[in-house]
């Protein structure tokens, strides 16, 4: 008797074994890597495109947290990776319609990428994120880094309604990643592609990115 | 001589328990270990610090702790979910188990309440944590308890096929 206990034990074991076995076969196929990053426009991205590692943000200037990933993070992974050649780092506009100024915003460091002076324009809207979600003074917190003749450009670029398609391509790509949220970071190296939603400590992402680089 | 059937109610519970929690542990380890979704699959440490990534969103711990966590909790996922499907000291495994899967529901629920736009990590895949998450942890973590409750109660009677008492 204690042979037959036995044995149905085993075998019933087994074959949970064996159905587990199987589960990884049927996991999601998702995020497929891609070794060539499609779109990239040079004046809002910062680094070298042979940078062994690409990061894409997909920000929103009105989303607080996209605001604390700019300010605590990626300022650090401009410091000591993309200044050194291991990291190209991307924008990617994914305005959320549920803020009112993230397509304003949006529009404005389109143009002013367009004269070279997307990172201060990007810099002083995350920066000054509090006052201009109040306000919608997009166009103010702009010209204060911008002189008068290239506020007079930018400002024609935005009424131009030209932007929006660029900004358009980027919300494609997100939703392409599966983005739902801001920030998602997606990162590519060796043809593999990771995405990641939300803020990450640098201390964290030091380790992730020195693993990428090896 | 049997006295009773093998496979009474209480016994099925903790049968589906070992199998099903079990597996889920198995998987979950094996995903975050290898990124199955991932092709071509990358190392192990770009795993893992992809999974560290995921932890540390939950901002529960300090980045050491967030280190140790990534690199440990994916092989003792696998270990707990081999141990729980043999069934071998069952009751320890069991424990265990449950303690993990009442953490992971703690943080889980504490990210949802605070409203953290995270994702959960917890089968190493993009997946948004949002009140299915919760409410799927909360079931897992609910058959944890009865399996565990229910091990500690079976291992009080006689095994059903056991030799009769004098």
């Amino acid at each position: 008797m204690d042979r037959l206990r036995n044995a149905s034990s085993l075998a019933l074991s087994l074959a949970g074994f064996l159905a587990l076995l199987l589960a990884p076969a049927l996991a999601l196929r998702a995020a497929q890597s891609t070794s060539t990053v499609p779109d990239i426009d040079p004046r809002v991205a910062a680094g070298s495109k042979n940078a062994p590692i690409v990061m894409e943000v997909f920000s929103d200037f009105q989303c607080p947290a996209c605001k604390t990933l700019f300010v605590t993070t990626n300022r650090q992974v401009m410091d000591n990776y993309v200044s050194t050649g291991k990291v190209y780092l991307i924008h990617r506009d994914f305005p959320l319609p549920m803020h009112a100024h993230s397509q304003v915003a949006a529009q404005y460091s389109r143009a002013a990428a367009q004269l070279g002076k997307f990172e201060v324009v990007e810099q002083v809207l995350f920066n000054n994120q509090e006052k201009w979600e109040q306000t919608g003074d997009v166009d103010g917190t702009v010209a204060a880094v911008l002189s008068p003749a290239e506020m007079t450009k930018v400002r024609a670029l935005v009424k131009g309604g030209t932007l929006n398609a660029a900004i358009q391509k980027d919300v494609a790509l997100g939703r392409f990643y599966n983005v739902n949220q801001t920030p998602t970071t997606v990162f590519h190296a060796k043809g593999q592609t990771f995405p990641y939603s939300g803020v990450m400590s640098y201390e964290i992402l030091r380790n992730f990115l020195d693993q990428l680089g090896k | 001589m049997m006295q009773s059937s093998p496979l009474n109610l209480r016994r099925t519970i903790i049968w589906i328990g070992r199998l099903f929690i079990g597996g889920i542990f198995i998987y979950a380890g094996y995903a975050k270990i290898f990124l199955p979704i991932m092709h071509p699959r990358p190392s192990i440490g770009i795993a893992l610090a992809f999974f560290a990534l995921q932890v540390g969103s939950y901002q529960i711990l300090p980045p050491w702790g967030v280190n140790f966590v990534a690199h440990t909790l994916p092989f003792a996922e696998v270990a707990l979910g081999v141990l729980l499907t043999i069934g071998w000291r069952l009751r320890i495994w069991a424990v265990l188990s449950t303690l993990l899967i009442l953490g992971f529901f703690a943080a889980v629920v504490r990210s949802y309440a605070a409203g953290m736009q995270i994702n959960c990590g917890c089968f190493a895949t993009p997946e948004p944590l949002t009140i299915a998450t919760v409410i799927r942890d909360g079931a897992l973590a609910a058959l944890a308890v009865l399996m565990t409750v229910l091990a500690f109660i079976e291992a009080r009677k006689p095994h059903p096929w056991a030799a009769p008492q004098p």
